[in-house]
């Protein structure tokens, strides 16, 4: 069943001011309970726009989003706010929302609000401390006293918390460290894995998306490009690099490799699999 | 939503009015302040608003934003209205109820004072909305220079103020973020009691104020990187210059105040 569905969707920021930007225009999709989606497009192409949708914190120039089949109705507030615990929603940068006293509270905040009583919201608050990798010590502390990187595992864990049926991570990676980077990229995928909920990865590095996600949803100038399968997307390399994006560096050696005659079938979008490939390759002409 | 507060928004656009020098617009705008001030009769007023509306029409500001600038002064407005509606006691007595009544002389001054407020406001967006924040600061500046000589650090005051303005939108779009995040998780800023609804905005102040803390450092740290000691011996990438327009300007709106004077000398109303 589709979770997130939206019709004719458009957004125009400021209109009526001379800075009036179309950043959604006319944009249908559909995105199936259960699946890991990777959000992709320039920057500037509307990927934030298009998912403060989803848990309804802008509201549509025109057009309508359904969460679970049912249409958002901006004229019963009263509504949104289940929207927004059923469909979580991890902005950029997320560490600069924290503001509790300790770490444990911050990711209650969530729960709380959902007026859980006082021992769920502890196995949740503990249960997500866990899955992002924040030890039980951690958890009394200021979260102001963490590093960069562990602050943004909290700031996520604090929507993971709520137990959303749609986790959206906007560029959760971003100016992170490879090996942060690594950590919150595996994170994600055991979530994923875990609770077997819809997440949806908006992320600028193509090696990150090919990594986890199943299904690339790909953004260009406000329009839907493509909504496709991870290799069905990456086939299209030419159209990629036509509107400034690119396939992971992988993907280009290998097609690379294809083009001089090396006898490969299988596209390659991960390191690993390149690895493999290459191995079997030697092998066979030993 | 916090976007929708326009005091001090410039409004870009490329008209005479646009184009004045930043020092003259702030001269014309006391002048006009002047002409509200001295006017004394509604037509000495409406002398006043010929004149503010011309200079609207020529900087093709919508009217759009004109109301705006309007609306957050409202209750000002009403409070003028009635406070002048109830201790003007001249004229005749219209209606008397208790220890208030309403006179012919109280209707006219309230009415009176209500469009001077409104024409001052609308008057001094003008200047605001056709000026870049930094243009304005870069003429208080100039203006306020000869201060220096008494040891005020007007130099120093003025890149605060540039600061200061340059970061209004900045924080402004923060606070919407961050507003927003807390949403996402739940938040809800817009039902309860007045002290449950201080209480939420607790989630948005305190990563607002460290992130201004944060920026506040950062700026700082970077103006000392690029050697910033002061005013002292700084010269400009942009000078300012008068034109012929300028000159134009100031004749004009000198030309209005005389006739303002001379309308309520004559007091044919
Ligand atoms: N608050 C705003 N006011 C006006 N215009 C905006 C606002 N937010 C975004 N825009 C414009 O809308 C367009 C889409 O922005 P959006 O933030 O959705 O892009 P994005 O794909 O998320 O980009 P990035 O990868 O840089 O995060 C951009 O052209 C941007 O300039
Ligand atoms: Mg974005």
């Amino acid at each position: 069943m589709a979770v997130i569905e939206t019709e004719n969707l458009t957004y125009v920021y400021g209109e009526g001011t001379p800075f009036r930007k179309v950043a959604l225009d006319n944009v249908n999709l559909s995105v199936e309970e259960g699946e890991l989606v990777g959000v992709i497009g320039h920057t500037g192409s509307g990927k934030s726009t298009l998912i403060e949708h989803f848990n309804a914190l802008l509201r549509p120039t025109s057009g309508n989003v359904f969460i679970d089949g049912e249409r958002i109705n901006w004229d019963e507030k009263k509504t949104l706010r289940d929207i927004r615990f059923k469909v979580g929603l991890v902005f950029q940068y997320p560490e600069y929302q924290l503001f509790e006293d300790t770490v444990y509270k911050d990711i209650a905040f969530g729960p709380k609000n959902m007026e859980l009583d006082e021992n769920e919201i502890d196995r949740r608050v503990r249960e997500t401390a866990r899955l992002v990798g924040i030890s039980e010590d951690m958890l009394t502390k200021s979260p102001f006293d963490l590093s960069g990187g562990q602050k943004r595992r909290v700031a996520i864990a604090g929507v993971m918390a709520m137990e959303p049926k749609v986790l959206i991570l906007d560029e959760p990676t971003a100016g992170l460290d490879p090996k942060g980077r690594e950590t919150i990229l595996e994170m994600i995928h055991h979530y994923h894995r875990e609770k077997k909920n819809t997440v949806m990865l908006v992320s600028h590095s193509m090696e990150d998306v090919a990594k986890i996600a199943k299904k690339i949803l790909v953004m260009n100038d406000g329009r839907l490009f493509c909504y496709d399968d991870t290799k069905k997307v990456f086939e299209r390399a030419d159209e990629l690099n036509a509107m400034g994006l690119s396939v992971p560096q992988i993907t280009r050696v290998f097609n690379r490799l294809k083009e001089k005659g090396i006898n490969i079938t299988e596209d390659v979008y991960t390191v690993d699999f390149g690895k493999k490939l290459v191995e079997k390759v030697m092998e066979m002409k030993k | 939503m916090i976007k929708d507060i326009t005091i001090g928004q410039f409004f870009p656009g490329q008209s005479i009015v646009h184009r004045l020098d930043p020092r003259i617009k702030l001269l014309l705008t006391v002048i006009y302040i002047v002409m509200l001030f001295i006017a004394d009769t509604f037509l000495g007023l409406f002398a006043g608003i010929v004149f503010l509306a011309a200079a609207y029409a020529i900087s093709q500001i919508p009217l759009k934003m004109i109301l705006k600038s309007v609306k957050p002064i409202v209750p000002l407005i009403i409070f003028t209205g009635i406070l002048n509606l109830f201790f003007i006691t001249t004229g005749e007595t219209l209606i008397k109820f208790w220890i208030f009544k309403i006179t012919t002389g109280s209707i006219k001054t309230a009415v009176f004072m209500i469009i001077r407020i409104i024409a001052l406001i609308i008057g001094t967006s003008l200047l605001t909305y056709t000026t870049s924040p930094i243009a304005l600061t870069d003429a208080i500046e100039r203006v306020l220079s000869p201060l220096k000589k008494i040891k005020l650090p007007v130099h120093e005051v003025a890149m605060m103020m540039t600061i200061a303005l340059r970061f209004i939108p900045t924080l402004v779009e923060e606070t919407d973020k961050i507003t927003m995040a807390q949403k996402a998780r739940g938040a809800d800023m817009e039902s309860g009691s007045l002290i449950k609804r201080a209480k939420a905005l607790i989630p948005i102040l305190i990563p607002l104020f460290v992130s201004a803390f944060r920026r506040a450092e950062e700026l700082a740290m970077a103006m000392e990187c690029r050697c910033y000691h002061g005013g002292e011996g700084r010269t400009r990438l942009k000078q300012l210059h008068c034109a012929l327009r300028d000159m134009y300007a100031v004749f004009i709106s000198a030309a209005f105040i005389a006739l303002v004077i001379i309308i309520d000398r004559v007091n044919i109303f």
